[in-house]
This record gives C-alpha cells, structure tokens and sequence, in this order.
C-alpha cells in the first residue's frame, strides 16, 4: 500500500538573536500547529553557522514530539518517512545578516525609480545609489558612483510596456559596464523588472557575466504599478546573497524548498491576506533586534516599511541615533543621568539578546520600543491609502510580534506597549506573535497557501484579547467611557473608567461577551459615540483605554512618574511600581561593588484611585499552550515563584 | 531543559582559531601557504581597494566610423600598467595619452578606461600561529594556542605589546614629564573606567594600547581616532573592571600579547580579545565549545546591572519563570556570588567563559 503523505511542515525564522521553529502538520484534515521551538541564532560568535542553532532547534522539537528530524550530517529529513521521522516541506525566513547593498537604476525618479523603491521596501534592502535620467552627474561619475556604492544588486527598471527602449538600454548598459568593471568574485547581480519588450537584449547584455534575474515590469502604465514579482524576485536576490556569505546560509538554502526568504516578505503577504479575508485594516509590527518591520493592510493595499536601523537590541544604538533623545525620554518617569541613555543603548547593542533587571532599565528599554515604533509608523503612514496625519486609522487587527513586545511575562504588558506605542482608535483584536509564526507561514503561503490560512484561522497566534480606545482628550476623574457587559450566562456588568485610566475585563480566551460601551461628553470611540459589539475574550481580557488619543503623556518626568506605574498595574493586575525616586537610576551603577543593590518594590498605594482587576476578578488564566521546547518558561506557578522569591 | 548561554571567552590556556580577511571592498589574494607557520606581523595576504575610473572615449578621440576600429591603434591592453601622459593608442601623429596613472581595465565600445592606482592593503597575521585553511582570494585561518579574554568594544585597531598593569594610582599618573620606559609600547591595563586623560596619557607615553573595563560614550569618537588599541571589557558607562578580569590579566602581566580591538559590526562573528600566546611546541590545548550548556556548577559573569561584570556559580535552575522586580517575567537562574550572596539572574543576561 502506498504510504500516506501527512503534509507535515517544518518553518524555521533565524532571526538575528532568536531562531524560531514550528512544526506544522494535518490533524483531522486541517493544518495545525503542533509544536514549537526557541533557541538562540548561532551566526555569531562563537558558532558563527546558523545550523547549529537549527540543530537546536530540531533537537528540541524531537524531545517534545518524539519526531527525529535530523539526519545525521545535520540536514533536515526530507520528505517524511513512513515512520513519521521527517518533513515533507521544510521552510526558512531570516532577518540576519547584512540588507542587499542595491543600486537603482531607472529613466524618471517620480516613475520607474519610485516604483522600484517601493518594490525595495518589502524586503532587506539598502539603497546605496540611485542613477535616472534626470541625474545631472557625467558618465563617468554614474559608473564611478556605481561602482564606489559596492551594490550587491543593480535594479534596472524603466519604460512601460510599449513604452521608452533606447534610453532604458542605455542604463542598463551603465550598469553592465559597472558589473564589467567589478572584479570576478564581487560582481553584483542584476534584476530587470523595465519595460519586458527588452528582457531578451538585457539578457543578452549580461550573459556570462553575472546572473541576471528578471521580472514583470513594475511600471506596465503610468497609471499603474506591479510591485509583487520584483519583490519576489529581490527575495531570490537576497537568498542567493545570503547563500554567498557562509554562516551555513549555503547550505541551509540547499536543504528548503524555495531557498532562505527575508522574514519581512512574510508580514506583507500575511497581512494582506488577513486584510482581505477580515475585510478591514490589519496592522502588524515586528520589533526585533537588528531588523523592525511593520506592515499594513488600509483600505485592501498593503505597505510594509522595514527599517535595519531600528530594533532593541544590535539596532538599539542607531534607534536612539535615529530617534534623538528627546524622544526616549518623553517616555521616562525619571530624569536621566547624563550619557545615561546612550550607554544603555550602546550596551544593549554590544548584548542584544539581554533584558533589563532594574526598573530604570526596563522603562528605558520600553522608552526605546515605544519610540522606534513611533519612527516606524511614521516612515509607513506616508504610503497608507487615503491617511490622512494625526490619529492612527481604526485597526481592526492589531498584531505585535519580537521579544520585546512579546516576552513581558504578562500579556497586559503587552498589550499596554502596543497601546501606547501605536495609540490604535476605536476597538481592534489585539494579538501576539511570540514564536514567529507569521515568518514561517510567509515562506509556506507560496507553497501550500491551504496551511497558511488554515493555521491563521486555527487561533494560532496568541489572542491578547480586545481593546476599546477613546479619542480626545478626557478630563482626569470624569467619566470618559460608560460599559454594559452581558455575559453569556447572563450576569450584567456595569462600569465607568474616568479619563486617564485603563480597565481591564478579565475575559478568559473562548469566552464571549456582549459589550455596550459609550463614550463620555466630546469624546469618541473611533469617531462613533457608542458601540454595542460581541466580543471574545483574550490572555489580556477586554481592555478598555480611556486615556485618549493622542496619548496624554505627561510632559514631566515627575508627572509620567505618576502615570506610567499606575497603567502598567491596571492593565497587569500587579502592584504598581514606582521609582525609588523620580531623577535616580541604579541602571549604570558601579559593576564591582562589593554589595550589590537590588531594586526595591513597594506595594501599591492604597490611595491610588485605580481599580486591579486582578484583585477584583482574580487571576486571569492563558489558553493552554502548545507543547513548547526552548529557551522559555515551561510552567507558570505562582507557589514555585514565592518559593523561589523566598 | 538546554540552554546555551552566551560565550564570552577568559580562558588561560585554549587552542585559537581566528580568520584573518582583507576587507570585503578588497581585491587581491592569499601569500602564505597551508601549515606555514607565521609570526605576528608576517603579511598574510595582501589587496587593493579599487579606486576611481576615468573613461577616455578613443573612437571619438580618433572620429573613428566603427569603434571596432580603435583595436589596430591600440598600445596597451587590459591589465596593463600606464603612467600620466603615456600612449594608450596612436594614429599615424595624433597620440591619445592617459590622463591619469594607473592599469587599463577596460577597452571597447570604442572606449579606454583607465583605473587609478589603487591603494595597496597588506594584511598581517596578527597572530603567532600556523595556518591551518586557506579563504580564496581573501585570506587565511590561523591557529595558535594560549590565553584568551575576549572583552565588548575595540577601537578598530590591533597591536602587539607587552602586558603592563597600571600603577597602584591610576593611568592618569603616569606623567608626560618623566621617563617610563616600562610603559612604552606597552599594553596598559586599567581596572578604571577610561577618561580622556588616559586617551592622552596614551598618546603622550606612547603606549600601544589600553584595556580598560568602560568609558563615557562621548569619549568613542576620541577613541577611535587614538594612535594605540583601545579595548572594553565591560561596557559604556561608569563600570570597574571584574576581579576575575583583572586578576587574569594580572597573572599575565609582563607577556607579549596581541592585542586585537575588533570594532564589533554586526554583520561579523568577531569580538575583541587580547591573546597572550603559548610558547611554540607546547602541547596543543583543546578548542573552546561552541555547544555549552548553562548547568548548575557553571561559573558565570552577570551581564547587567544592578549586578553587572559580578563573577559566581549557577546554583539552581529553576523550570518556571521568575518575577523580577521591576515586573518582568523570565527564566532565570539563581546565581551564588564571589561575595556569597544569592541572586536571580536571567539566563539571557548571563555569559559563561569558554572551555
């Protein structure tokens, strides 16, 4: 008898500090995730090849399913074998290692150059030279200019079908004496995506000297622009880069089936694809180490902004460079030391993978989030359909993904970083990507987009749970948003949030409510007054926001001192945790002392007019997690805690 | 459950291997064969960084009808060397000259272009070793054996010297007046954080590097533009230098050591590290592990304060997640300091020194 094929799936995302791997298979007819694993990425000292952290990876995996993945020279097994040893696909994204050096070579900045860099956008790439018609440099300084920026790709693009052929093939001969010039060994490719009545003769132009990738042409008419084979093709690019500067990518690429894809490629086919079956605005932001990505899905178009020089931990540096000061530490209760913020960036990118231990670092390290998601939004809201500056647009999704905005520990932390980073308006379904599941399915959607979407709908990724914002700006203590719950057994809840103050609805995953919410006098709830909606529940509960929007920071340090702490223990449920005194930091203390200080922790002011819904409701229970293998918690006791505490 | 710390290497004695590549711009190739045994300065591998292009249009030049016609006049061809006003064509009187010094690098389409003289790039070995592989057109790997303490920064430079120990006062006191000849040339060790001072005092006494455990960041542009190697062990900031540092570098004081200030990038698998080799012939020591595990014994360095550059053991391993106090939750470890006191650490924020 014919063995049955499972359809079984192994995705791995090598990230630039983490590597992420998921195990995906048919249960009942349906793709599910099966289980998952973490370790840290091995590209650097001292493993210095991805496959090691791989193998890790896979070990772990096996220990939690029983499954052996593993040949014996390391390679993944491929297809699966009767005994259930194997995958039948194995996919990789990464974000690590250097972004595609690439020139861009086109006949007119506003049109084909425009195009082309738009097409840039949705993958790691560098802009390091941009030659067009309109450049007013002689030939000899395009070719020197070409030749000075080291571009792993050249990028020709140029004329719409039927359109411009003698000045388009004079470009493309600049880049092809440029690719002459470069010595053998250090040849950059090239990628036509112009006018495809030339593809023949570019072909012919470069034969023999480099590989030459082609692709539709972005710009077919002025009126019109086809970004997604370019993209395609700028992802081939980059994994043949990769491929190209060791690390085990050469390798690693031979064992998958289309080759390593760039993590970002994933949010934007995802999100477009969660636009479109939810039929409403998606967002989702990824911060990572080295690399952040958001991608959004407004009005059915979809945009993705990557940027390599924001990110938490070897990216952290260049963030703060990008970013300034000023706006870290709008984000701080305290008032830093002088230098006091540069050496925390500049130690987190010398020990990315590292997590603060003090509360002056913590608010440090999410001052630094919250901003680098302030810049990210800021760089993408330009190419949303029909933004217009000021508020964000309603979300209907919201998804955050990366350490930072997922490792807190609490998904009301998490929750409240999105919030405050994003500052979303009237109600989104708030999620998480804490295992990388959104890279992994992006590398599988062009192979079997069946398990792509059925593992999207098969609830996944992590349900924080759903948020209602009001805009404006609320007066302090006055009432800014009125709730009805009716549960299903039901009972009826009624509450007021006053103005500055969040609320949280502890509603287990699974659960369902109906909700009536109105919002206070010359306020809204995106642009409605009242909202009457079914909602389910999440890890964090029902979050109900009543700070306003914009978000009403405090512009002193003291007066964020009495705001931060106090949100963070009403969304959490936690004691709040105030500084030991607004303007003192022990984050940059003397390494050597003989004593180490350890933060102190007070309990919550009594007077403090917030409610805990943790103490009111109780704890809040997560949804049974997946079987799990890596460098995370397993367990979640709080008798082991105390015990380990005392 | 495993969980594979990061390696920040102290050890005494090891078996080293390091890479040593021309820059990724750099085009040229290797100059010592595989086994060759190399000291300190021998030049490995040597390249050139490619420099500007000048287009001479010959056709034009000469109003040729076919540019074809340009390959009878020619004098020189692709590779060959060319100084400023020498031939690079000639018709009967009229002589097209080279407007720049350099090599040809390419020639049709009617055209000449003429490559300026590029800048020539020596590699050195930076290590007494032997080389064990051979990277094509780009370098070499190099073993060697001896100590190896890897710290977190570097200036972007590498030097040769002798271990010295600052004086019981500090660098600062080293003064620009008075002769000390101990100190020059020197690797100088500062269990401080390094001041602008110490910058000078390197200059002025000629020392050719310093290891210092931190610095204020707004010293870094100083740093890098200092004649000697600068090395971080701990980090930016106001940090003293571990015990378990100092005392190793203490043992070694009065050894040559190389000292090499990689700038991290974090697009290289590198660090910064001083070597102090191993006299030749001795017994080759094991290679570190790349696959170390965090277990209860292993020795640690905390990476973050308020415990930051602190020395001790893993004690327990606790399965669950720890709440830390400012209100984060992570797997951690508990750690039994030098000092005997017990913390809890995240595993992330813990290094393990190589074996």
């Amino acid at each position: 008898m014919a063995e049955q094929r499972s359809g079984s799936i192994l995705a791995v995302d090598f990230g630039n500090v983490n590597t992420r791997a998921v195990l995906l298979d048919l249960v009942e007819g349906v793709y599910r995730l099966i289980a998952r694993a973490e370790t840290r990425t091995t590209v650097d000292f001292p493993a210095g090849d991805v496959r090691v952290g791989l193998r890790r990876a896979a070990e772990r995996l096996t220990d939690v399913t029983g499954r052996r993945l593993l040949n014996p020279d390391g390679s993944i097994i491929t297809p699966e074998r009767p005994d259930r040893s194997g995958v039948d696909v194995f996919v990789a994204t990464t974000s690590t290692g250097r972004p595609l050096r690439t020139a861009v070579v086109g006949l007119v900045p506003d049109v084909s150059i425009a195009s082309s860099l738009r097409a840039a956008a949705g993958t790691y790439v560098q802009i390091v030279e941009t030659v067009s018609l309109a450049d007013q440099r002689t030939e000899e300084e395009q070719l020197n200019a070409l030749l000075a920026s080291r571009p792993d790709l050249i990028f020709i693009a140029g004329g719409t079908e039927d359109g411009a052929r003698e000045p388009v093939l004079r470009l493309a001969r600049l880049a092809c004496l440029a690719v002459t010039l470069v010595q053998r060994g250090h040849k950059p490719s090239v990628l036509y995506a112009g006018n495809s009545a030339l593809i023949p003769r570019i072909q012919q132009m470069f034969k023999g000297l480099t590989t030459v990738f082609t692709a539709p042409n972005v710009r077919p008419s002025l009126d019109d622009e086809e970004l997604e084979g370019a993209q395609l093709k700028l992802a081939l690019a980059f994994d043949e880069r990769q491929s190209q500067r060791g690390s085990g990518f050469d390798v690693l690429g031979t064992m998958t089936s289309i080759g390593v894809l760039p993590t970002a490629q994933s949010y934007t086919l995802i999100v477009d694809y969660l636009g479109k079956a939810l039929g409403g605005n998606v967002l989702a932001v990824d911060v990572g180490s080295a690399v952040s990505t958001l991608s959004a899905s407004v009005a059915g178009q979809v945009t993705t902004a990557i940027r390599t020089d924001i990110g938490l931990g070897h990216s952290a540096a260049t963030l703060l460079e990008l970013v300034g000061e000023k706006a870290i530490q709008q984000w701080l209760p305290f008032v830093p030391a002088p230098g006091q913020i540069q050496h925390y960036a500049l130690n987190k990118t010398l020990r990315p993978a590292t997590i603060p231990e003090t509360l002056p670092g913590l608010y440090l390290e999410h001052a630094l989030l919250r901003a680098g998601i302030r810049a990210l939004l800021e760089a993408a809201r330009p190419t949303w359909l029909g933004d217009k500056t000021g508020l964000l647009p309603v979300f209907d999704r919201i998804i955050g993904a990366g350490s930072g905005l997922t490792r807190t520990g609490h998904p009301g932390f998490n929750a409240l970083l999105l919030l405050d980073a994003l500052q979303p308006t009237g109600m989104a379904v708030l999620q998480a990507d804490p295992h990388g599941l959104i890279a992994a399915l992006g590398a599988l959607a062009p192979i079997n987009a069946e398990a792509v979407v059925q593992v999207l709908d098969g609830l996944s990724l992590e349900r924080l749970g759903v948020c209602v914002s009001v805009s404006g700006q609320p007066a302090a203590g006055r009432t800014a948003l009125k709730i009805r719950i009716t549960t299903e057994g039901g009972e009826v809840v009624r509450h007021e949030v006053a103005g500055g103050h969040l609320w949280v609805y502890p509603l287990e995953t699974g659960r369902t409510v109906r909700v009536d919410v109105s919002a206070g006098r010359g306020l809204t709830i995106g642009g409605r007054t009242r909202l009457r909606f079914a909602a389910d529940g999440g890890s964090a509960g029902l979050i109900f926001d009543a700070r306003g929007r914009p978000l009403p920071l405090a512009d002193t340090p003291a007066g964020r001192a009495a705001q931060m702490p106090l949100w963070i223990s009403e969304v959490t449920g936690d004691p709040a945790r105030p500084l030991e005194a607004p303007g003192q930091s022990d984050e940059l203390a003397p390494a050597a002392r003989s004593e180490p200080r350890r933060d102190r922790v007070f309990p919550a002011k009594s007077a403090a007019r917030t409610v805990s819904p943790r103490g009111r409701f109780g704890r809040r229970t997560a949804p049974p997690p997946e079987p799990e293998a890596g460098d995370e918690p397993e367990d979640d006791t709080l008798s082991e805690l105390n015990q380990l505490r005392g | 459950m495993l969980f594979y710390p990061d390696q920040r290497h102290m050890l005494e004695l090891t078996t080293i291997r390091r890479e040593r590549l021309l820059p990724e711009e750099a085009v040229g190739g290797v100059e010592v064969s595989e086994g060759a045994l190399v000291n300190l300065r021998d030049v490995v591998a040597s390249g050139t960084i490619p420099s500007r292009y000048v287009i001479v249009e010959a056709a034009e030049f000469f109003n040729l009808k076919q540019p074809s016609d340009l390959d009878e006049l020619l004098q020189v061809e692709v590779g060959s060397a060319v100084d400023r006003g020498s031939p690079l064509a000639i018709r009967r009187n009229k002589r097209l000259l080279s407007p720049v010094s350099g090599v040809v690098a390419y020639i049709g389409d009617g055209r000449i272009i003429v490559q300026e003289a590029p800048q020539e790039i020596p590699l050195e070995a930076g290590l007494e070793g032997q080389v064990v592989s051979l990277v094509q057109d780009r370098g070499v790997v190099i073993e060697t054996s001896g100590a190896l303490l890897q710290g977190v920064w570097g200036n972007n430079r590498r030097t040769i010297g002798v271990l010295r120990l600052e004086p019981e006062a500090g660098l600062e006191t080293i003064e620009g007046d008075q002769l000390n000849v101990e100190y020059r040339g020197a690797i100088v060790v500062t269990r401080r954080p390094l001041r602008e001072t110490g910058l000078l005092v390197m200059e002025d006494q000629g020392f050719t590097g310093i290891i210092a455990p931190s610095m204020d960041a707004s010293l870094i542009a100083r740093a890098l533009e200092a004649s000697g190697a600068v090395m971080l062990t701990e980090g930016f900031g106001d940090i003293r230098m571990s015990n378990a540092i100092l005392n190793m570098l203490n043992s070694f004081a009065g050894r040559q050591a190389t000292l090499d200030a990689f700038l991290p990038n974090r697009w290289e698998a590198r660090r910064p590290e001083v070597i102090i080799n191993a006299p030749r012939g001795s017994a080759r020591p094991v290679r570190p592990n790349p696959d170390l595990t965090l277990q209860v014994g292993t020795q640690v360095r905390l990476t973050r304060p308020p415990n930051a550059g602190q020395v001790g053991k893993v004690i327990h391993l606790p399965k669950t997640p720890y709440l830390l106090d400012n209100g984060l939750r992570a797997r951690c470890a508990q750690v039994e300091l030098v000092t005997g006191e017990r913390v809890m650490v995240p595993l992330v924020n813990l290094e393990v020194f190589g074996r």
